[in-house]
């Protein structure tokens, strides 16, 4: 059992250098060399400054002192990596710590409330869609999921723009809240929280259901799946000639059985919730970290983007370690330290 | 369905006490290529307090009439004919008749079943305690005293209580989920326990010891037992009485000590000399010729007709009826005065 932990954060620790070694060779790697492109622009932009002090602002920004031998480059970039240093982001002008640090909550707050949405939509129409597995109901949600499961999400989102924002003029065409309000999140003034709260939901409403038009397809289509298969069980007859209340077995036999295999992919979208929804955060002009990722992408601030890539990886694989420990935890079979036989 | 006179005459002349009495039980399936009975106007009388065994080979009807029994045909079947329950001090229950929350109660209160797939018949993400303990809850049984009885169910089964209801049922063997389920469908004290080929993946020392197990069972708490299975040899060890099935039919029911002895269908007499036996020599083994009848097709007359070498035209033209051979021996058969023309190869012990 211990030796099942231990084995997990060791791969998890293995993981997270491993990608960060990753970007430390691509910036060194990708074709161009972002840190000589850097030196050189820098060079011809600063035409004062000697050559000792460009390489310092090289390594402010990227971490990377280019004249070092590459272990000595690769341990200061570790180094500082760990010590929550990410470098310094051209296109904001300001660290790539405090950029993420900044973009993070209103990606976490779009992505999580639409993957959750999604989850139940999904979830309860897979569960109905097996009760009344055949029927017309069946095979219109079947039919349904897959064409919208199948269209990507900023198709939706370029959509709704065009209709609701510019044509109907119902939502607004981006940002995170209005410019005319406060941001105020105080419970002694309620009155301007609630405005604030509902301004910040009225700017994400079209970039959420974007996203939960997409995604609840995929849960329903593999929650009719689980479920069609635990219905058809022999524990499901034995449970009903028992005399099970219907509600108990739904929630207890069908529900809880179906779900359980959807566990683990469920925490890998949480993990990819930070890398947000990188093509829609630019269509709503969303400022999280997928609509960052894009920006630096465009400027070439490679910081800020090594930055959000190490942000989303980590968090995917911490969400797969969680995953890992927890498993057993909400399924006995797959419990390491099996309680009566071992 | 004329054979009925003969049963109902044969049952009523005895004094017994039937428990259940079933009258012209059809299970039929509507399906493209027809109908298909899978029981086919069945009438039987259970005895209180018996273990009566069912066998018959494979898709003969007898997973059917263990479903029948509960009312637990699987849709689309359809359940036709009288299944009457008779309570130790109630007025008789029409099974077949009652209400959605009445037949809730029914099943497991006072009709119990162990299942064929018994391996598969516990929630494998619920250990066995909430197995118990769910049961007890839907049908309104204090919980505390339940449990208590589950133990000592689990105990008179040579299970450890304590371990069995902790753990899950990935954690238990083969046979140790079999007496498990048996202990969970006695849990209610139900009258009658219907049991549907519960040792079929079990190896023969595990059949065995469960099969010498439900005996004592049975006597502990005066239970009345149907047992299903295609093993004739392993049911004769424990029934008090037989019922072979045939088609879909009954073909001969009487005590077991008479099936063995002096079976007077020449497909029971078929069955006994199929039976694999380690004394006997390979070459005296008979297996059975040809294949079971279709359910949607089955030969008219005797539907044994075609496989018995006793078959005259009046077989493949008139159906038997059920007569007595003695007492409450029946069997249905034109020609069972002469079936000593088919010797008895093989020796079943009891």
């Amino acid at each position: 059992m211990r030796r099942y932990y231990f084995e997990r954060t060791a791969q998890l620790v293995f993981t997270v250098l491993a990608v960060m070694t990753l970007t430390f060779f691509l910036v060194r790697l990708l074709p161009g060399g972002p840190a000589d492109a850097l030196r050189a622009n820098l060079i011809r932009n600063n035409p004062e400054m000697t050559a000792d002090q460009i390489d310092r602002r090289v390594e402010a920004q990227l971490n990377i002192m280019p004249d070092d031998p590459l272990h000595v480059q690769y341990l200061t970039y570790i180094t500082e990596l760990l010590q929550g240093d990410m470098g310094q982001s051209l296109s904001q002008g300001a660290p790539v710590t405090d950029v993420i640090a900044s973009a993070a909550p209103w990606t976490i707050f779009t992505v999580g409330t639409a993957v959750a949405i999604a989850f139940v939509i999904g979830i309860s129409m897979g569960a109905l869609m097996a009760y009344r597995e055949g029927s017309r109901f069946d095979s219109g949600a079947t039919i349904t999921s897959v064409l919208l499961n199948s269209v990507p999400d900023y198709i939706y989102g370029i959509i709704f723009l065009w209709i609701l924002g510019y044509q109907l003029d119902i939502f607004p065409t981006g940002g995170r809240y209005s410019s005319s309000t406060e941001p105020t999140i105080n419970l002694l003034t309620p009155i301007q929280t609630l405005a604030f709260v509902g301004d910040v939901l009225w700017h994400a409403a079209l970039l959420i259901s974007a996203i939960v038009l997409v995604a609840w397809g995929g849960w329903a289509l593999g929650m009719r799946g689980n479920s069609v298969q635990v219905l058809g069980e022999d524990y499901l007859r034995v449970a009903r000639l028992r005399g099970l209340p219907q509600r108990h077995i739904a929630f207890r036999y069908v529900g809880r059985n179906a779900v359980l295999p959807m566990y683990t992919s469920m925490l890998i979208t949480i993990g990819f919730l930070l890398g947000g929804s990188i093509i829609l955060e630019q269509v709503f002009s969303y400022p999280g970290m997928g609509y960052y990722m894009i920006e630096a992408l465009e400027r070439r601030d490679y910081p800020l983007m090594m930055g959000v890539f190490l942000v989303i990886t980590i968090t995917v694989a911490i969400g797969v370690y969680v995953a890992d420990l927890t498993y057993g935890l909400i399924d006995p079979r797959a419990r390491v330290d099996g309680g009566g036989s071992s | 369905m004329s054979k009925q006179d003969g049963i109902a005459t044969a049952a009523e002349d005895s004094d017994v006490d039937p428990i259940l009495r079933i009258r012209d039980l059809t299970v039929r399936f509507e399906m493209d290529r027809g109908t298909s009975r899978v029981l086919n106007g069945v009438d039987l009388d259970i005895r209180r307090n018996e273990i009566i065994g069912i066998v018959g080979e494979s898709g003969s009807g007898k997973s059917m009439l263990a479903s029948a029994l509960l009312d637990a045909v699987v849709a689309p079947g359809i359940t036709d004919g009288e299944i009457t329950y008779h309570p130790p001090t109630d007025e008789p229950i029409d099974v077949l008749d009652l209400s959605e929350e009445a037949r809730r109660q029914f099943r497991w209160e006072e009709i119990s079943m162990v299942f064929q797939g018994a391996l598969s018949s516990f929630n494998p993400t619920m250990d066995i305690r909430g197995h118990f303990e769910e049961t007890l809850e839907a049908h309104g049984y204090p919980i505390g005293p339940g449990i208590d009885r589950a133990a000592e169910l689990l105990n008179d089964l040579y299970l450890d209580p304590d371990r069995v209801l902790e753990s899950y049922p990935h954690e238990l063997s083969g046979g140790m989920k079999q007496r498990a389920l048996i202990a969970l469908a006695l849990v209610l004290e139900p009258e009658v326990l219907v049991m549907d080929e519960p040792t079929a993946a079990l190896d023969l020392l595990m059949q065995r010891s469960i099969v010498s197990l439900l005996a004592d069972i049975r006597d502990k708490h005066d239970l009345t037992m149907v047992f299903i299975t295609h093993d004739l040899p392993l049911v004769t060890k424990l029934a008090d009485r037989i019922g072979v099935l045939y088609a879909f039919e009954f073909v001969e029911v009487g005590e077991t000590e008479a099936i063995l002895r002096d079976p007077a269908h020449p497909y029971t007499r078929a069955l006994l000399n199929a039976t694999p036996n380690l004394d006997a020599p390979l070459e005296e083994m008979r297996p059975i010729d040809g294949s079971a009848p279709d359910p949607v097709n089955v030969p008219s007359g005797c539907a044994y007709h075609s496989r018995c070498p006793l078959a005259t035209d009046d077989c493949e033209r008139e159906q038997p009826r059920m007569e007595s051979v003695t007492g409450s021996h029946d069997v249905a058969c034109h020609h069972w005065t002469e079936v000593d023309e088919i010797p008895l190869t093989n020796e079943v012990d009891r």
